[in-house]
């Protein structure tokens, strides 16, 4: 990807020379966008086009952020209980995260856990990611259970802890700013040889809980393991993930936002924008690149570059949901890096 | 005749356990003893059950151990027997009493697969 300069920030993409297909979607500008997640720049659909928009400037769409504009955040993969070389202080890079979220210049209103809050779904390990979240500027905290949370009872204590008034196995829906966000559980009943899995009774719960929502409503779906095949030789994918993005082709703006695979990726299909998180707790290589999925060893000096967190906005009337990737590195080499992760 | 027999019998059986301690009692008592006491271990690593598949004789123990960096599980796929979360180094075994071909996999990381032929 090519690196923009802090100039390109204020331009406003021409929505006709980007859109080849004529489906409305401006593919060039939107990669454009991508390119400067990580720099505090945010890109949002306004009418069909792009336009950026730097972070927490006094802009115009600093005001429009205090004007009741939605900004959450999404951690994931805390893994707390984990202290194995690929990093022996994961709640160092926990609080890190935290910290990093409380020096946001656009406060978020509430977090996102993408799930793998804790490493072997210990009382003790949940109990101290409560902790450390405690401190965080945003106080609530809406989780989703990653396949180290529900080890050893079929997820009995994390449902108790974090998910008393959902469905099933876990799975909710709630309503903030105009924005319908759906909570999903994909890590439960999984099948040998199998990916993630949502199952018939989630999905059907889900057919009801959009049933009577507007098509302009932006949706936001939150789950463990990735909605869409990632790589299935490692088991990145859920089986019947499109069953469920199916209730969702007549909405204008859906945004997946997953966790589990300990690296950002992201991708868009037709209205729909695919997004994981890096992990608070250690990095995993790229598909392909290793025997295994698991924790990568990285130097010392570069770990906090490949964790990090992600920031969600949303502008309202534009339709669209901006996700911006920070990594807890410091400030000053993240202007360098310009958050170009493909 | 009844002596040569006996004889033949008492070496074969010393031949058997190579020269260890020679039980002059039936010879079921003698092969069920040979049959239990070889187990077989499973090494967990990289995501993969080491051996994937393994052909074992009824009685034989099964011990799985975790060398992995990661916590997995062992879950028989017919509900046979299932282990708690190991963590590294932790160990599970089971004991295969019947014939059978048992299916099973880590119930964390459902791609991980294996096999334990019992005959």
């Amino acid at each position: 990807m090519k690196k923009h300069d802090q100039q390109g920030l204020q331009h406003n993409e021409n929505a006709s020379s980007h859109n080849h297909d004529h489906d409305g979607i401006d593919r060039r500008g939107f990669l454009k966008c991508m390119a400067w997640a990580g720099t505090g720049a945010l890109c949002v659909m306004q009418g069909g086009v792009l336009k950026s928009y730097a972070l927490g400037t006094s802009d115009a769409y600093g005001a429009k952020a205090s004007a009741g504009e939605l900004s959450f955040v999404q951690i994931s993969d805390s893994h707390m209980g984990f202290n194995k070389p690929a990093n022996t202080d994961v709640v160092g890079t926990l609080k890190a995260a935290v910290d990093k979220i409380n020096g946001l210049k656009v406060s978020p209103e509430f977090m996102l856990h993408t799930g793998d809050i804790s490493h072997l779904s210990k009382p003790e390990e949940f109990d101290t990611v409560d902790q450390i979240l405690k401190s965080a500027s945003a106080k609530d905290v809406f989780y989703v259970p990653g396949e180290h949370d529900v080890l050893n009872d079929d997820g009995k204590s994390y449902l108790e802890r974090y998910a008393k008034q959902s469905q099933g196995a876990g799975w909710y829906s709630f309503d903030k700013k105009g924005v319908h966000f759906i909570g999903l559980v994909n890590v439960m009943n999984l099948k040998s040889g199998g990916l993630g899995s949502l199952g018939a009774e989630q999905i059907a719960w889900m057919a009801k809980d959009v049933q009577s929502l507007k098509s302009s409503t932006p949706v936001v779906v939150f789950a463990h393991i990735p909605l869409w095949t990632v790589y299935p030789e490692w088991g990145w994918g859920t089986e019947d993930s499109t069953q469920a993005l199916a209730l969702l082709k007549n909405f204008g703006s859906v945004t997946v936002l997953n966790g589990h695979i300990h690296q950002i990726m992201q991708k868009v299909e037709g209205n729909v924008t695919f997004h994981t998180a890096s992990s608070t707790a250690f990095p995993q290589p790229a598909p392909g690149k290793a025997d295994s999925p698991g924790p990568m060893k990285v130097p010392a000096d570069q770990l906090r570059s490949v964790l990090g967190i992600t920031e969600v906005h949303s502008v309202k009337g534009n339709h669209g949901i901006a996700v911006v990737d920070e990594s807890l590195a410091a400030a000053v080499a993240k202007s360098e890096s310009g958050g170009s992760n493909y | 005749m009844r002596t040569r027999v006996s004889v033949v019998f008492a070496a074969l059986v010393v031949s058997t356990f190579g020269g260890g301690s020679v039980v002059p009692s039936s010879s079921s008592v003698a092969f069920a003893a040979q049959t239990a006491s070889a187990p077989v271990a499973v090494k967990i690593d990289n995501f993969k059950f080491g051996p994937e598949d393994v052909t074992v004789p009824v009685g034989t123990t099964v011990t799985w151990t975790n060398r992995d960096d990661i916590p997995h599980t062992v879950v028989s796929t017919t509900g046979v027997f299932k282990s708690k979360v190991l963590d590294t180094d932790e160990k599970f075994s089971f004991t295969f009493t019947k014939a059978g071909t048992y299916d099973y996999f880590c119930s964390v990381h459902p791609k991980m697969t294996g096999k334990v032929i019992v005959q």
